[in-house]
């Protein structure tokens, strides 16, 4: 009997606590667990053209530095997904400090050693002219910086890769004979024409606003070259067997504008 | 039978009488939980407020005059009418991820050297710095380096005829003055939210470089170069405590290089070729500036690991 009074009690305590907690508790649930990261942000790329402009030079090249133009064109499928084509054009070559160090060490005329001299080392050295590429283009990481605490501005950072199409012209005054499939005798051969080659790279976007912004840009272009023109593998004669998968690598800075007008986000 | 319908009675008048103080503590917690995240949004209408439109609405009437109060009216008013508020109607400021001033970073790296097409350099080295402000910092580096020749450079021979006069370097040690010109986060997929910051670093020092005799007979000497550098680099704040780091730096050696003409048949010399001994090398050494561009990545430990913002909300 006294069992069941205070099994009754106890029900009848603590169901008023138990009925009320679960609301209570869904209570605590913030608004701000849903929220986004960013809000009101201007969808500065989602379906949007880009056309960029810009100037630069490649990096790293072993004869000559190319001065270099470029073109880009793209349209933002979504805010980090783009489709894009690029243009890279060669106005000027400059000799590197190591091609003008290495013909000041070349006899002329040649001597009893395998060195050429200064012309036949020029006839066989080649540059790229013009690189064409398709691209897809991602932006994993967008945002906004200050810089000296007082100017702000929105940035993203973007990858892309794609196939690139990249002719080859003869950097010096004159010419080797073209490279052969096979031969027996030259020690010097040029290569140029097109090449096909996959080309990738990265950059970033500084924004003055939302539809312009500033851009740097690093790409690398690879193909089989023989820059030198010179024997690679070891067989003492010069020819198709000595093109090697060589990277190109390109610096531009230029400026992008994107169409139509922006989007707010919520 | 009596006895029992008393202590039921009884018994229901108690936990009624606590079901009503939960409910008051409930009220009470909400109107807590109002005002932290009213304080930390930095916005007084952004109230969080429990529930979101699911919940049912608070009975308010015991804790309010409603007949000839109008400010209770207009509370009571807010409280009703932000009880619909999401995440939408809340402003949220948030604070600087990261404070620097007065703490130490010890921020071991390894990288690579990226403009030399004959040797490339891997370097293994400690950042030292103490942050004098959270943008200012003053701090010591120690380099280590290992060489490797690139393809180019044993092409040089079979194409040309010719041997590169080239320098490795051994270590360097220096010290170098940092500022933070530009910090900013982005969005990872726009779900959360990685702070950064942008930092200049200039100095001076030295790099101790060694010569790679162009005949392997010949004994090489080294040299305790003055090194002037600036770099550009930036951190991703992940912890309270730990960053990664990213650095380019030039070093720009004022290095020794060996003559050109060392080893030419010369009969005045006590081995019958110029500057055949190290000393005599590097006494005719062809001096040289030289850009050595590397880039590296690290991590940066903190000291103390935590850090207290100064200045509220």
């Amino acid at each position: 009997m006294m069992k069941r009074i205070a099994l009754t009690f106890l029900l009848a305590s603590t169901a008023p606590f138990a009925l009320p907690s679960s609301p209570a508790r869904a209570e605590h649930k913030s608004p701000l667990a849903d929220a986004p990261a960013i809000r009101k942000r201007v969808e500065l790329r989602d379906k949007r053209f880009e056309v960029g402009v810009g100037a630069g030079s490649t990096v790293n090249e072993t004869f000559y530095h190319g001065v270099v133009l470029n073109g880009h064109l793209a349209f933002h499928i979504t805010d980090w997904l783009a489709i894009g084509g690029a243009g890279l054009f060669n106005v000027t070559a400059l000799a590197t400090g190591f091609h003008d160090e290495l013909t000041s060490t070349l006899k002329d005329p040649m001597g009893e050693d395998r060195a050429p001299n200064a012309a036949v080392a020029n006839s066989g050295m080649n540059k790229p002219s013009m690189v064409l590429a398709g691209q897809i283009e991602l932006t994993p990481f967008t945002g906004k910086f200050a810089l000296f605490g007082g100017l702000f501005a929105h940035y993203d950072f973007y990858l892309y890769g794609g196939p690139a199409f990249v002719s080859l012209v003869k950097a010096g005054s004159t010419m080797a004979p073209a490279c052969a499939d096979k031969t027996m005798s030259d020690t010097t051969c040029i290569t140029t024409g097109s090449k096909i080659g996959p080309t990738f790279g990265g950059g970033i976007h500084s924004y003055f606003n939302d539809w312009f912004g500033l851009t740097l840009d690093l790409r690398d272009v690879v193909i089989k070259d023989n820059p030198a023109g010179r024997d690679v593998n070891g067989d003492l004669v010069a020819d198709k067997r000595d093109l090697t998968w060589s990277s190109h690598w390109v610096v531009t800075l230029g400026v992008t504008a994107f169409f139509p007008k922006a989007d707010i986000s919520p | 039978m009596k006895r029992r319908a008393v202590c039921l009675f009884v018994s229901i008048l108690i936990g009624g009488a606590g079901g009503t103080g939960a409910w008051a503590a409930g009220s009470k917690d909400k109107a807590d939980t109002k005002d932290a995240d009213a304080a930390g949004a930095g916005a007084g209408a952004g109230a969080d407020v429990a529930g979101g439109a699911e919940a049912p609405p608070p009975d308010i009437s015991g804790d309010l005059d409603l007949s000839d109060n109008k400010a209770s009216e207009d509370a009571a008013a807010t409280i009703k009418a932000s009880s619909t508020l999401t995440w939408q109607d809340i402003v949220v400021i948030p604070r600087k991820r990261f404070l620097k001033g007065g703490r130490f970073e010890f921020s071991p790296f390894v990288g690579t050297s990226i403009n030399d097409i004959l040797i490339q350099h891997y370097v293994f080295g400690l950042d030292l710095n103490f942050f004098i402000t959270d943008a200012f910092s003053i701090g010591l580096q120690g380099d280590y380096y290992v060489k490797q020749l690139t393809d180019r450079e044993s092409l040089i021979g079979l194409q040309y005829n010719r041997i590169p006069t080239l320098n490795r370097y051994l270590w360097s040690g220096l010290l170098n003055f940092g500022y933070v010109p530009a910090y900013g986060k982005f969005a990872l997929f726009n779900k959360s939210i990685v702070h950064w910051e942008i930092f200049v670093s200039g100095g001076v020092g030295i790099t101790q470089t060694e010569i790679i005799p162009r005949n392997i007979s010949y004994e090489p000497f080294k040299t305790n170069a003055i090194t002037p550098d600036v770099g550009i680099g930036g951190r991703f704040f992940l912890f309270d405590w730990l960053t990664v780091n990213y650095m380019f730096r030039d070093y720009i050696i004022l290095d020794k290089y060996e003559p050109l003409t060392r080893g030419e048949p010369d009969m005045t010399m006590p081995n019958g070729v110029k500057y055949y001994s190290a000393a005599d090398a590097k006494s005719h050494a062809d001096g040289k500036l030289v850009n050595n561009i590397m880039f590296y990545v690290g991590v940066g430990v903190f000291l103390p690991t935590s850090f207290q913002y100064k200045t509220p909300r």
